[in-house]
């Protein structure tokens, strides 16, 4: 469960905070959307949730343990996520190595990598473009990239940042469903945080307005 | 008057004849005060004093640690502190370093001066001296880059780290490595932009035409000129006071 009490944060260059006293709480085994107009705040929300930001004022608990202190390389055993803007998480020489980067940190022995590598390649349909170099993919194929690269590694919690921006019909609805099965099958617990009332509607069980 | 409602002209110009001053002068007693002007230009003028401890806080340690050097390695003059028959630090040496701890934060709070002013302004000052438009607009333009790209390396670390690459528990030169694949990148969604940038301003008729008006305009006011007369004619009576 991850709990959020109280949390409040202004950046350093505004005067009005850009997420002041928010509460909310995610269950495992639960896809949960997060909603509200431009903003509002969300991304901000889930950069704090990453540690990526710190909480002016208010704490953060992931099953129970506080984050604050925690390092991102910790966090990061806990919630995989992903950015808004694609292009900030791709760094990697091509997109099986991108792919390939986490499992490596796991400690994964070679032959294992190349099978997870490529059935995550698969599953995204980015098998023929696997030489090529992330930073030249279209849009929507950076996005599936950044999903492959962050479902592979198997977090307990995953926190998607608008991960449905620039996917076409058949990749929203194959994101959906695999969604559907981390949460059902792993009891993996999924924030979505999304503009696409389609989706929300279709493969969220809950709703957050902020 | 605050510092920050001054003109940028006058403030480069204050910029300028500071550093120069600071770097022709030899004197330790002038270097002081000089300094003693900037720091009490700087006290007057409104600035956040936190904020001036926080910027210069770094460049601080650095200085302390140029003074030491030049301490250590100036072996001019008499012998000043002994140690056993070795001579540590000679009066050469502490007066040199004096003079380069001095010069070294006179450039730092003036520096500091042309701080409390907007970007912008500055660029206009450039424009007032005849710098083309182009020059001057792309030099903005690099500038507001650098935040940019700080911010894009700092996502790229967070998100390394968040798949699981651990910065601590690596050996420093697999540290290194992951740095420089780190900058490739960064420098590629720079270059990248840069020419995005600039088809997307000549679509939108930049370099069309010879002349591009501003919306801010700068203006001398008479306090400006009050200001700037005054401050000149202290600099000019400390340099001739005590030459
Ligand atoms: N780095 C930053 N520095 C200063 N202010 C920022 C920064 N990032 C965001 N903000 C401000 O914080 C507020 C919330 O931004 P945030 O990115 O969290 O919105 P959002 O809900 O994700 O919006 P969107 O739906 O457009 O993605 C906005 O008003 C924005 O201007
Ligand atoms: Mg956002």
């Amino acid at each position: 469960m991850i709990e959020i009490n109280n949390i409040t944060y202004t950046y350093a260059n505004n005067h009005l905070p850009a997420i002041a006293e928010f509460c909310a709480v995610f269950n495992k085994g639960e896809i949960a959307a997060v909603t509200g107009k431009n903003g509002c705040g969300k991304t901000t929300l889930s950069k704090l949730i990453t540690g990526i930001l710190r909480p002016s004022s208010g704490c953060i608990l992931i099953d129970g343990e506080n984050i604050t202190g925690m390092s991102l390389f910790n966090i990061g055993q806990r919630i995989g996520y992903i950015w808004q803007n694609p292009n900030r998480q791709l760094f990697c020489p091509t997109v099986a190595e991108e792919i390939g980067f986490g499992l490596r940190n796991k400690g994964l022995t070679e032959a294992n990598i190349m099978v997870e590598t490529y059935r995550y390649l698969e599953m995204f349909r980015l098998s023929a473009k696997k030489e090529a170099h992330p930073l030249l993919l279209s849009l929507g194929e950076k996005q599936r990239l950044a999903l492959a690269a962050v479902l592979s590694l198997g977090a307990p919690y995953l926190l998607l940042d608008e991960p449905t921006v620039g996917l076409d019909v058949r990749c929203r609805r194959l994101l959906g469903t695999e969604l559907r099965k981390l949460a059902e099958q792993q009891n993996c617990g999924v924030i979505v945080i999304s503009h696409e009332q389609d989706f929300v509607r279709r493969f969220c069980a809950r709703e957050v307005v902020m | 008057m605050t510092l920050t409602n001054l003109d940028a002209r006058i403030k480069l110009l204050m910029l300028v004849a500071v550093s120069s001053v600071a770097l022709l002068v030899q004197r330790p007693l002038t270097l002081a005060a000089v300094l003693f002007l900037t720091l009490i230009l700087l006290l007057l003028g409104g600035v956040d004093h936190f904020k001036v401890w926080r910027q210069t806080r770094a460049m601080i340690s650095i200085i302390a640690g140029i003074f030491l050097i030049q301490c250590v390695f100036c072996r001019d003059g008499l012998p000043l502190i002994t140690i056993g028959n070795m001579t540590l630090i000679t009066t050469g040496g502490f007066q040199m370093a004096i003079i380069v701890a001095l010069r070294l934060l006179i450039i730092v709070s003036s520096a500091l001066i042309v701080l409390t002013g907007d970007l912008r302004d500055y660029l206009l000052a450039l424009r007032w001296c005849r710098l083309p438009y182009e020059i001057v607009y792309m030099t903005l333009a690099a500038l507001r880059f650098i935040p940019l790209l700080r911010d894009e390396a700092t996502s790229i670390n967070s998100a390394m780290q968040m798949r699981g690459y651990d910065f601590k528990s690596v050996k420093w030169k697999q540290r290194i490595k992951q740095y420089m694949a780190m900058m490739l990148p960064v420098t590629a969604s720079a270059l990248h932009r840069a020419v995005q940038m600039s088809i997307a301003m000549e679509t939108r008729a930049f370099r069309c035409m010879p002349n591009r008006s501003q919306w801010r305009s700068l203006k001398f006011a008479h306090r400006d000129i009050i200001y700037v007369l005054i401050f000149f004619a202290l600099l000019i009576a400390i340099l001739l006071l005590l030459k």
